[in-house]
């Protein structure tokens, strides 16, 4: 499934779609950079709740296939903007991550 | 970072690369607030770098475009309402201070964790570096390794990074309380 199918199943609103036709094999969820650092795997759909900087950095380094800010967060000033810049796909949802981890496993 | 330690760990790892010969790491507590400080001698950050150091995407590295240790310190200093402040000076080559604060009682406070293990990893890395450890809890009490005075009493010969040195150290940085 691509990013841009698992964003309309979803219903999440874009914040950067940079590279919506990327595909998506896997899932991850956590706030804990660090720890999200080693185990987030490349083409995973990462649910967090951190909306700053260092979330780009660590999509960037496990080359998740696209970043889910839960519960509304919005981004920090200027992290969309590096999102653009980096390659990163980054959307939001209203949803908790407990629901979004349920719909992202059903749809995998 | 789970731990302070690992923080610790990372950021001091900066200073051995600096070139340092001495390397200060204190953690005081008073008030309510934890500061986490290292300081170095080593050959300092021109003022260009230390403006971006705290951003992921800048790092001496080559092998990847990011750099996770002073962002992710900031991070959790930030979480619990503090904050990370660099000092750093080429010329003269003064060295680098990092220094972060912490609330403690605040929930996004990591624990300090194995502090102990940390620093004598430091000193077997590198047992030719000056190392003072000073960690002054908010109870009052405190504990203080300075490899510096290890070395004067051991002798010349006497190299730090042998097994029962090293522990030794790894005793002598536990709390009265809690020595085994």
């Amino acid at each position: 499934m691509t990013v841009r199918e698992l964003a309309g199943q979803l219903g999440l609103e874009p914040v950067c779609e940079a590279e919506p036709d990327r595909e998506v094999t896997g899932g991850y969820v956590g706030d804990l950079l660090s720890w999200v650092m080693g185990r987030a795997q490349a083409g995973d759909a990462w649910i967090t709740i951190m909306s700053n900087n260092n979330v780009i950095a660590v999509a960037t380094l496990t080359d998740a296939a696209l970043v889910i800010l839960a519960e509304n967060v919005s981004p920090d000033p200027g992290v969309a903007e590096l999102a653009e810049r980096k390659g990163i796909n980054l959307y939001r949802s209203p949803e908790a991550a407990f629901p979004l981890c349920a719909k992202v496993a059903a749809l995998l | 970072m789970k731990e302070l330690s690992l923080n610790i760990l990372d950021v001091a790892k900066n200073s051995v690369k600096a070139g340092a010969t001495r390397i200060v790491i204190r953690i005081d507590e008073a008030d309510g607030w934890r500061t986490l400080s290292i300081i170095d001698n080593g050959c300092g950050m021109p003022p260009e770098f230390v403006a971006t150091v705290t951003d992921p995407f800048t790092t001496t590295r080559t092998t990847r475009p990011v750099g996770m240790g002073l962002p992710l310190l900031k991070l959790a200093a930030q979480q619990t309402g503090g904050d990370l402040f660099i000092e750093s000076s080429v010329e003269p080559p003064t060295g680098t201070t990092v220094r972060a604060t912490f609330r403690i009682d605040h929930l996004d406070c990591v624990p300090v964790g194995d502090y102990a293990g940390s620093v004598v990893t430091l000193i077997q890395g590198s047992p030719e570096i000056d190392f003072l450890f000073v960690y002054n809890r908010e109870d009052g009490q405190s504990v203080t390794l300075d490899t510096a005075e290890v070395r004067s009493v051991l002798g010349p010969e006497v190299p730090l990074d042998l097994p029962d040195v090293l522990m030794w150290m790894q005793d002598a940085l536990q709390f009265e309380a809690e020595q085994q």
